[in-house]
C-alpha cells in the first residue's frame, strides 16, 4: 500500500508548484482533510470505542465479547460465504449481458437496458419481499404453477434458504457489475478484436482473449464492489434470513445494539472486516499487477458491432432471462399487492383498489416528506461522491503526491463497512457537540457522500485508467493549469462515465436502508426507512405501493437526467 | 359522535367518522374543555407538534390517531414514527446517548423499558386528569406517575381459513406444539418485537422453555414482528399464526383477507402498555395534550375502529372481539417482563438458531 509512485513523474508537480501559484495544491490538501474527516474520523473513532470500556478504560474485552461465541463468528463466515456465492452469479448474469449489449449486433439493445435499469432501481427490499410473495415454498405463485404443471408436492424454488438469499441478492446487484463492464466494453476498439480476428481467432477467441481481458479491471472491481455490498446488506437478510434461519454479520450487528446497547462490542465485531477489505484491494492490485488496460488513447478508434445471425436471439433470451427473474415478475407480482384490498383474496376485481395509494398520499402525515428527503438527500450525496471521486482517482492514476494509493485507500474503504456501522462511527463521531448533526439532513448526506465514495471512486478511477495522459500533457504544455484540465480535458473525456457515476450512485443512495436506519430523526426520514418500518406492519399492499411510488419517482428523475445528457446516455448504440 | 360505531369497516366511513369527530370538536371543544386542558392546549398550540416513538399500533392506526388529534386540537400535528418496540427504544436511546431531544411521546409493549428509563431519571412526571375514567387496572400503575398504561394489547392465535377448517384449529398454546402443524406455523422474534418477548416469557412461566423447543421441532417460521404472520397467513405461505395481535388480525379480516382467531383455552396474552414523556421532550405541552388525548374516549373511539381494545368502560369492545373481562388472560409482572425479556432473547436464539 505504501508504494511510492512519484518517480514516474517527479519534475511534474514540482513544476506546476512553482511555475506559477497552482491552486491544485490546494485542493489536493483540501481533499486530503475532507476524506480524512469523512472516512478516517469515524472509522479512528469505532476503533476507538472498540478498544474501551464505555467508562473509557483500554480494553480488548470488546472482542473478546463480540467473538467469544460460535455462534457470532459463524454469522461472520456466513456473510462471507454469502457475498462470495452473491458475486459469482453476478457476475454470471451481467458479463454476458453486457458484452452482448455492448459488441453485439443483438436487437432490443434499449429494452435488456430498460430492465438492467429497473432491476437496478427496484429497492432490494421490495425485490425480497417480490420473491417471497413469487417463491415462497407454499404459496408462491411460481411454485404453484409448478405442482400445477408437474402435480409434484414438493416446492420447485424456496427463497428460505441459502441460495434463494443468495440469487435474490444477485437480482439486486448485477446492475453495478453490468454498468461498469458494458462502459470498459464501450471503449475497447474493435481494431484489437480484428487483429485477433486476422491472426485466425474466431470470435469467440477473441472476445476470451482480448475483450475481456482488456476489461478485467472493470468485472473485477464490479465484483468486488458486489461482494462488499453484500457483506454489508441488512434489509433482504432480514426479511429472508431470518425466517430461514441465516444469521448473517450484519443481523449478528444489530444484536449488539440491542438493549443493552453495545456499540462498542459492535465496533470489535466490525473491526476484521476492514481487514478484508485491505484483502481484496491487495488481491485486486496482485492480479492487475503489470498489465497494461489503455484502451482510449489520443488515436481514436473505431468500434463495430459483431455480426451475429441466430446468436442474437439465444443472446437476447438469455438478457431476457435474467430481467424476467430480477424485476419483471417481482414488479408484476408487487404491482397486484399495492393494488389489492386484501392480498389472500387473490386477483378479482371486487379486490381492486387505490386505497392503498390514496392512504400515502393524502392522510399519512411523512409519507410525502419522506419521498422528498430521500430524492434530496440522494442527489446531493451522488454530487459530492463523483466530485471527490473525480479528483481522487485524477490524483491517484496520474501520481500527483506520495500517498496517492493512501487516498484510494481511504475513498474505498468505506464500503466494506457495514452500513450500519458506518452509521454508529458517524453517530459517534458528527452527532454530539462540536458538529451536533444528529437528526439533521447533514449527517445523512455526508454518510450516503461516505458510503457511496467508493462506487463513485470505483467508477471513476475505471474511466482515468481508460485515458491517456498524452491529452493532458498535451493542454498542460500549452499552458493550461492543472484544474483548467481537469475541468476542460479530463472530465469532457470522462463526462459519460462521470454521469454514469452519478447514476449509480443516486439510485442506490434511494435504495440505502443499513445506513441510513440509526441516522434518521423524525424530520429526516427516507422512504428506505419508511418502507422497513412498514414492513413490519402485516400489511405488504401499502409497503407495495409505497414502493411503487418510490419507483416512479426515480423514473422520473432518470428520465430527465437522460434527457438533459442526451439520449444515448449510457446507452451508446455503437 | 356515535357514528364512530358503524360496525363495517371502510377507510371512507372511517375517514368521514374522524372527519365528523374533528368537526364536532372544532365547534364546541374549546368551551367544553376542562380548564387544564384548555391551559394545555394554549402553550402546546405554541409548540405546534408532537413526536410519537410508537411500537404500539400499526403505521395506519397511527397515522388516524394523529389525525384524530389534529382535529381534536387543530393547529398541532402528530409525527407517527411507527416500528417494533425494540426498535423504538433503540431509536430513543441513541437520541438519549447523543444528547439530542426529538421524541415527545414513547409507547411501546416493553413494560422492562420503562422501569430502566424512570430507574434513569429520564422520565417525564404526568397525570392526565381523565385517568381516572379508565378501567381501574390502569389508574395508578406508577406512583410517581413516570409513565402510564394506555394500550393493551391482546395476543393469541390465528389461522388461515382456506387451509385450516375450524374444527381442526388449535385451542390452546399447547396444542401448538403438536406435530400435525410441522412447517405450517408462523411467530414474530422477541429481539424486534416487544410483546413476543412479554409471550415467550408468559409462555415460558407457564409450561418452562421446553415450550419453545417442542416449538421448534414444529419448524415454525420465525419473522420480526408480531404482525408478521398475518401477512404470511394472508399469502397462504403458513397457515398457524402464534402470538398474533388480535387487532391486527381483525383488521386484515375487515379488509376480506381469510383468516380467523382462536383465544387459547390456556390464556389469551394481554400485554399492558405504557407509554411516557421523556424528560427532555422538545414539545412537552404538546405531549401532555397527546396522553390526555390517549386516554380520552374520543381516542378510544377511533382507535376502536382500528380493532385496538378500549380501556374505557363507556367505549365497547371492537367489533368482532369480546370484551376484556370476558376473556381469560395471562401475562407477567412488570418485573418478571424487564428481568425475562432479555433472558428469553438470548434463549430464543440459542433454541431457533435466530
Amino acid at each position: 500500500m505504501s508504494r511510492t509512485a512519484t518517480f514516474d513523474r517527479p519534475t511534474f508537480a514540482v513544476r506546476a508548484a512553482s511555475r506559477s501559484p497552482d491552486l491544485a495544491i490546494f485542493v489536493w490538501i483540501a481533499l486530503t482533510g475532507v476524506l480524512l474527516l469523512l472516512v478516517a474520523f469515524p472509522l479512528t473513532k469505532l476503533l476507538l470505542v472498540s478498544l474501551h470500556t464505555r467508562a473509557g478504560v483500554f480494553t480488548f474485552g470488546n472482542y473478546l465479547a463480540a467473538y467469544g461465541r460460535a455462534r457470532y463468528v459463524e454469522s461472520l463466515w456466513t456473510s462471507l460465504v454469502l457475498a462470495a456465492e452473491t458475486a459469482a452469479i453476478s457476475v454470471v448474469f451481467a458479463v454476458p449481458m453486457a458484452w452482448a449489449t455492448s459488441r453485439t449486433n443483438m436487437p432490443g439493445k434499449s429494452f435488456v437496458w430498460v430492465l438492467v435499469l429497473g432491476s437496478f432501481i427496484l429497492p432490494p427490499y421490495l425485490g425480497a419481499i417480490g420473491w417471497i410473495l413469487l417463491a415462497g415454498p407454499n404459496a408462491g405463485f411460481v411454485n404453484q404453477a409448478w405442482r400445477w404443471v408437474s402435480g409434484a408436492s414438493d416446492p420447485l424454488v424456496n427463497v428460505y434458504t441459502f441460495n434463494g438469499l443468495a440469487f435474490v441478492m444477485a437480482f439486486q446487484s448485477f446492475p453495478l457489475i453490468f454498468i461498469f463492464v458494458k462502459s470498459a466494453l464501450d471503449l475497447v476498439s474493435s481494431e484489437m478484436e480484428d487483429a485477433a480476428n486476422i491472426l485466425g481467432a474466431g470470435t469467440w477467441t477473441a472476445m476470451r482473449k482480448v475483450t475481456l481481458p482488456l476489461v478485467w479491471p472493470s468485472i473485477l472491481s464490479g465484483a468486488i464492489i458486489v461482494f462488499l455490498e453484500a457483506v454489508a446488506l441488512f434489509g433482504t437478510p432480514a426479511i429472508i434470513g431470518i425466517p430461514a434461519r441465516i444469521n448473517t454479520a450484519t443481523t449478528q450487528l444489530w444484536q449488539f445494539f440491542e438493549y443493552p446497547v453495545r456499540v462498542e462490542v459492535a465496533a470489535a465485531y466490525a473491526m476484521p472486516l476492514l481487514l478484508i477489505t485491505l484483502l481484496m484491494v491487495g488481491v485486486q492490485r496482485l492480479m492487475l499487477r503489470r498489465k497494461g488496460f489503455v484502451a482510449q488513447t489520443g488515436k481514436g478508434g473505431e468500434r463495430r458491432p459483431i455480426e451475429f445471425g441466430f446468436g442474437r436471439f439465444v443472446l437476447l433470451g438469455y438478457c431476457l432471462c435474467v430481467g424476467l427473474l430480477s424485476v419483471v415478475l417481482p414488479m408484476l407480482v408487487l404491482a397486484e399487492a399495492s393494488f389489492a384490498r386484501a392480498w389472500g383474496r387473490g386477483f378479482a376485481l371486487s379486490n381492486l383498489t387505490f386505497d392503498n395509494y390514496t392512504f400515502l398520499i393524502f392522510r399519512h402525515e411523512s409519507a410525502l416528506g419522506s419521498i422528498w428527503h430521500t430524492l434530496w438527500f440522494s442527489g446531493a450525496s451522488a454530487s459530492l461522491a463523483v466530485l471527490l471521486a473525480l479528483l481522487v482517482a485524477y490524483v491517484v492514476s496520474r501520481k500527483l503526491v506520495r500517498f496517492a494509493s493512501g487516498l484510494a485507500f481511504l475513498a474505498m474503504a468505506p464500503f466494506v463497512i457495514p452500513g450500519i456501522v458506518m452509521a454508529i462511527g458517524f453517530y459517534a463521531a458528527f452527532a454530539a457537540p462540536p458538529f451536533s448533526l444528529y437528526g439533521t439532513a447533514a449527517i445523512i448526506i455526508l454518510a450516503f457522500t461516505a458510503r457511496f465514495l467508493p462506487i463513485a471512486y470505483a467508477n471513476a478511477s475505471s474511466a482515468m485508467g481508460t485515458v491517456h495522459p498524452e491529452m493532458e500533457e498535451a493542454a498542460r504544455i500549452l499552458g493550461s493549469s492543472r484544474l483548467g484540465t481537469i475541468a476542460r480535458i479530463t472530465a469532457p473525456l470522462l463526462k459519460r462515465s462521470l454521469l454514469g457515476g452519478w447514476l449509480i450512485v443516486f439510485i442506490v443512495a434511494t435504495r440505502e436502508l443499513s445506513a441510513a436506519i440509526f441516522l434518521v430523526g423524525p424530520n429526516t426520514r427516507t422512504m428506505a426507512v419508511l418502507l422497513y418500518d412498514l414492513s413490519e406492519a402485516g400489511n405488504f399492499e401499502v409497503l407495495s405501493a409505497l414502493g411503487f411510488i418510490l419507483l416512479a419517482i426515480t423514473l422520473v428523475f432518470i428520465g430527465i437526467g437522460m434527457k438533459l445528457v442526451g439520449r444515448d446516455f449510457m446507452l451508446r448504440r455503437t | 359522535m356515535d357514528r364512530v360505531n358503524t360496525p363495517h369497516l371502510s377507510k371512507r366511513s372511517l375517514l368521514a367518522a374522524t372527519a365528523a369527530l374533528g368537526l364536532g370538536a372544532r365547534a364546541g371543544r374549546a368551551q367544553e374543555m376542562p380548564a387544564p386542558e384548555r391551559e394545555l392546549y394554549e402553550a402546546a398550540k405554541k409548540e405546534g407538534e408532537v413526536t410519537w416513538y410508537s411500537g404500539q399500533v400499526q403505521a395506519e392506526t397511527g397515522e388516524a390517531v394523529g389525525h384524530a388529534f389534529g382535529q381534536a386540537y387543530p393547529g398541532i400535528k402528530v409525527y407517527v414514527i411507527r416500528s417494533t418496540s425494540q426498535v423504538a427504544y433503540q431509536r430513543l436511546s441513541q437520541d438519549m446517548q447523543a444528547g439530542v431531544a426529538q421524541c415527545d411521546f414513547f409507547s411501546s409493549t416493553d413494560y422492562g423499558h420503562y422501569l430502566f428509563l424512570k430507574r434513569e431519571g429520564k422520565l417525564l412526571s404526568y397525570r392526565p386528569h381523565n385517568m381516572d375514567e379508565l378501567i381501574p387496572e390502569v389508574r395508578a400503575v406508577d406512583p410517581d406517575n413516570m409513565f402510564q398504561v394506555l394500550n393493551v394489547g391482546l395476543y393469541l392465535i390465528a389461522t388461515n381459513t382456506r387451509k385450516v377448517a375450524a374444527a381442526d384449529a388449535p385451542k390452546s398454546w399447547k396444542d401448538l406444539t403438536d406435530p400435525k402443524w410441522i412447517g405450517q406455523e408462523a411467530v414474530g422474534h422477541p429481539g424486534y418485537s416487544g410483546s413476543i418477548g412479554v409471550m415467550a416469557v408468559t409462555l415460558r412461566k407457564l409450561y418452562g422453555w421446553e415450550y419453545f423447543t417442542d416449538l421448534e421441532k414444529n419448524k415454525p417460521q420465525i419473522g420480526r414482528s408480531s404482525d408478521d404472520p398475518v401477512t404470511l397467513l394472508n399469502a397462504g405461505e403458513r397457515t398457524v399464526g402464534l402470538g398474533v395481535s388480535l387487532s391486527t388480525t381483525l383488521l386484515s379480516m375487515s379488509r376480506g383477507n381469510p383468516l380467523s382467531f382462536i383465544y387459547p383455552n390456556d390464556g389469551t396474552l394481554a400485554v399492558y402498555s405504557p407509554s411516557a414523556i421523556p424528560k427532555n421532550a422538545p414539545h412537552p405541552n404538546a405531549a401532555k395534550l397527546f396522553m390526555t388525548f390517549t386516554a380520552s374516549a374520543t381516542y378510544a373511539k377511533v382507535a376502536r375502529t382500528f380493532f385496538i381494545p378500549p380501556l374505557r368502560p363507556d367505549v365497547p369492545p371492537p367489533e368482532g372481539a369480546l370484551a376484556l373481562d370476558k376473556v381469560k388472560l395471562i401475562g407477567a409482572t412488570p418485573q418478571e417482563i424487564e428481568e425475562g425479556v432479555p433472558e428469553v432473547k438470548e434463549a430464543w436464539r440459542d433454541t431457533f438458531g435466530v
